[in-house]
Formats: C-alpha cells, structure tokens, sequence
C-alpha cells in the first residue's frame, strides 16, 4: 500500500494563485516615476539653496490666525506628510482651517558637506519663519517637529523662543542615551569623523542599511508577500507603491550636520543635559516656555518613546502635553488612526491656543 | 654603472613620475594590511549573522508542528518563523559586539577609500587638477561666504520689519 501524503486543495490553490499574482504584477504596477508624491496643492514661497518653502493652498477658509510650519525630518522626504489624499496630514490641518507651510530640506550635494546645525537652524529655519511672519503679519506662529525634523525644531525653539507661540514635537531624537532602537545602537559605535572626513555627506545607501536591519523579516519578506496577494487590490497597490516610492529616496545628510548629530545626540547625549551648542549659543531647554505638544508612539523602533518623552520633562513650559500612541513611527503620521486620532487631538489643542 | 638608471628617475620630468610611483605602492601596501582587517570583520560579521540564524531556526523548529497540514497551518509556521527571526536579529543588532564589530568593519572600509582617495589625488596632481582636499578647501570657503551673506540678508530684513512697524 502506498504511503499517500495529502495535500490540502486551498494549499495548492493560494501557490497557483500567488503565482498568478507574480506575473500578473508588471499589468498593475505603475514605474516609481509615474507617481506623483505631492498630493495636495501648493506654492513654492522662499527657496535657499536647496531648501524650499511650501505654502499649502486652504481647502476651507483658514479659521486659525497663527500660521502652523512643519519641519520635517532630514530622512526621506517630507511626501509621508502627505502621501495620499486619504493619509494626508497636511490636508487634514488644511481641513481643520489651519494655515500650513512645510520646509523642504531639498537634497544636498557634495558641495553641502560643510552644512552645519547652524545652517539648518539659525538658517534655513529662521528665514522660513521670519517669512511666514511677514506674510501673516503675526509676530509668533505655531512649529512642528517630525523625527529629526523636531530636534532641528527644538534647538530653534530653545533658541528663539520669541517666534514661536506652539510647539508641537512630533517622535523627537532628543535622549540618544535612553534611544533603545537599532540605529542608536549603530549611530553610538560609528566613527562619525572618519566617515565624514572620507566621504563628506552621509550616503543614503548607509540610511538603506539601517532601514534593512529594522524588523528585517517583517518588512523583507511579509511586506512583500502582503503585496502580491493584494496585487488586484488597486487601492492597496496605489499606498503600497507610495510609500516605497518615500522609503526609496533619501537624500545625503551634510557631512558637518551629520557628525554633530551623531556626537551630540546619539554619543554624547548633549542635547537633553542643555549642553548641546549651536554655533556658539547653548541651547538650553529650559527657555522653551511656550506651550508645547509631545507626540509619541509605543510601537515606533526609529526613534523609540524613551528617546523622545524626556523633551516633555526637560522644557520650561507650563501647559504641556504628552500623548502616546498605540502605533508606529509611520502610523502616527500616515495612518487612519493618525487621521481618527492624532490629528484630530493635536488639531484641538492647536485650535484652542492659535 | 649601476646606480644611473636609479639617478634618471630623481631628476627632470621623471622625478614627479618617482615620486608619485612610490606614493601610489606605499598606498597599495597599505589597502593590502587593511583588507586583511578588514576581512576580519566581514567574516565575524557573517559569523554572526549565520550563529543568529541557527539558533533562530531552531527555535523556529521546537515550535512549529513537523509538517504543515493546511493553510491555516502553514501561515501559522510562517507567522512564528518571521517573529523568532525578527526578535533574534533584533536582538543582534541592538547588541554592543555588533555595534563593535559593524563600527570597526565601516571604519575599514573608510580607511580603504581613504587610501583610494589618495591614489586618485596623486593621479589629479599629476595632471595638474585640484585634489579632493582643494576642492574641499573651496566647499568650504562658499560654504563661509554663502553663510556670512545669508546672515547679513536676515539680518536685513528682520531690521526693515522692525523699522516699519
């Protein structure tokens, strides 16, 4: 008698199906180049060097006077604020009558190996915010910090607090010491002055390894897999492509900015002992004393909650928040409960303070 | 006799080319003694790497079934082989002697674009073309121009916003 073994049919029909799925990708998929990131409309105002200033159109009436500008992270691309229609976080202020601008950090060259965090926050920053008061004529407008983004927004919010009436900081790198991630691991055995001595910027292909090394199975292979069995799901396709489209492009970080980043946050911990120096000034956190809005997430292993929530305890501020989200890193900014929940409370407290 | 070839290198139009010679082989000794620390790391890397997975699978093994039965099943298997993993590589990454180890490895690789870099300085000069570190020279010096008028263009304008209130 032979020894039969048996194979479940719905076995042999998910294979012939995921194969089906596999060729049939290329009808589906459209080219990285056909898709178009800036989903909502916008004007160029001010551009410095390679950074510009994006001024969002209202969908409604603006019904908040003081003027929101986003500083996004020096990862990626500012896109993910903005990814699609449904996700947007931009259109979801726009839609709660703010008025939003977004810095652009643009994509440094070789030639911008000598930026430093003066230039990106005594700079680039401050001319967009001295910008947007002139425009508005206000004398203070409302700042929001993403990732690293927020630790840029933080130094200049430490630094000028007069310009600045909310603070909102978004998964700020502030205490590299606490930062149990991965890339805290690598960013505290790096030789960040031979790297940037050698090779000038901070290559992107160094960002992809440390991204290849966050969830590497998760997001290597069940991402993958997630995606052509939804293949014929155009609306999963379409946010599936979106997002790799952003994960893919990451421009260089100027070599001096890099190197202080790495030393003084992630190695020596500066920043959150109010030792860290912007060209010559101190920064001390204590001077941030407008009312401010931490948000974190528990799920995020970029820049791990511990990392982020001692800016909450380290500012001058007597009306301050703390929110902890139930997410990631991404999720909170680009995710239906960044839509139903992050937004909305963010929104009301901004709301009541602009 | 013996010592006028040796002679003809040091002088003329052969001396840059004797110099620059020697220069370019004491750096290709160089590249050879760090790839050899260099390979070092590579192979602990990839001995981590693979005592990571050994022992990740096993514990994959221990608690999977033998042989899936039905889909359900195998999405089971899959789901308990991507959290072992996950948590072990995690587990690897966020670890001090791989951060020691990935450290030292970069720092090589550094090195030896560093010694590459030298080489195709002494073929630039060679030439009569600027080096990377004139280059950088002039990176920098736009770098202290562009910055000092941006401050005096703020400065500015934040003066003007002043005096026309």
């Amino acid at each position: 008698m032979l020894n039969e073994s048996r194979i479940d049919p719905k076995i042999i029909e998910e294979v012939l199906k995921f194969s089906k799925n596999v060729i049939d990708a290329p009808k589906f998929v459209s080219a990285p180049d056909e898709i178009n990131l800036e989903v909502t409309p916008h004007k160029v105002v001010q551009e410095i060097d390679k950074t510009r200033l994006l001024h969002y159109k209202p969908v409604i009436e603006t019904k908040h006077k003081t003027p929101l500008l986003i500083s996004y992270a020096l990862i990626n691309r500012f896109h993910i604020l903005d990814i699609h229609p449904e996700k947007s976080w931009v259109r979801n202020l726009l839609e709660q009558g703010f008025e939003v601008y977004m810095l652009d950090w643009g994509t440094p060259t070789s030639m911008d190996k000598y930026l430093d965090f003066d230039d990106y926050v005594n700079g680039y920053l401050d001319s967009s915010i001295e910008f947007i008061k002139n425009k508005s004529s206000t004398e203070k407008i409302s700042l929001q910090g993403y990732c690293t983004g927020a630790t840029i927004a933080t130094a200049y919010t430490a630094l000028h607090p007069e310009n600045v009436k909310n603070y909102i900081a978004t998964a700020p790198v502030i205490d590299g010491w606490k930062d149990t991630t991965v890339i805290s691991n690598l960013a505290k055995h790096m030789d960040a002055d031979k790297m940037v001595d050698t090779i000038g910027n901070m290559p992107p292909e160094f960002m992809y390894y440390c991204f290849s090394v966050l969830k590497p199975f998760e997001q290597g292979i069940e991402k993958y897999i997630k995606f052509f069995k939804n293949i014929d799901d155009k609306k999963f396709v379409d946010n599936f492509l979106r997002v790799e489209k952003w994960l893919g492009d990451t421009p260089p970080i100027p070599g001096e900015l890099f190197k202080q980043w790495i030393k003084d946050i992630y190695q020596e911990n500066l920043l959150i002992q109010n030792k860290m120096y912007v060209a010559d000034q101190l920064i001390d956190l204590k001077k941030i004393d407008m009312p401010m809005f931490t948000q974190v997430a528990v799920g995020d292993h970029l820049v791990s909650p511990e990392c982020s929530m001692p800016l909450h305890y380290a500012v001058g501020s007597t009306d301050k928040t703390l929110k902890i989200y139930p997410t990631g890193h991404v999720g909170m900014i680009a995710s239906s409960l960044s839509q139903k929940k992050v937004l909305p409370e963010m929104g009301k407290w901004l709301a009541e303070r602009s | 006799m013996s010592s006028k070839p040796q002679a003809l290198t040091s002088i003329g139009p052969m001396r840059a080319f004797a110099a620059n010679s020697k220069k370019i082989a004491v750096e290709l000794i160089e590249i050879n003694e760090n790839l050899v620390g260099f390979n070092q790391y590579m192979t602990e890397y990839y001995k981590q790497l693979s005592n990571t997975w050994g022992i990740a699978q096993k514990k994959v093994n221990l608690k999977a079934p033998k042989i899936p039965q039905d889909a359900e099943q195998i999405e089971a298997v899959k789901r308990i082989w991507i959290d072992i993993f996950d948590n072990d590589f995690t587990e690897l990454f966020d670890s001090k002697k791989f951060g020691n180890n990935y450290g030292n490895l970069v720092s090589k690789e550094l090195e030896l674009t560093k010694h590459w870099n030298n080489i195709t300085n002494v073929i630039l000069q060679s030439v009569n073309l600027p080096s990377k570190e004139e280059i950088d020279e002039v990176y920098k010096e736009i770098h202290s121009l562009k910055k000092r008028v941006s401050k005096l263009e703020l400065e500015l304008k934040k003066e003007k916003r002043k005096n026309a209130k």
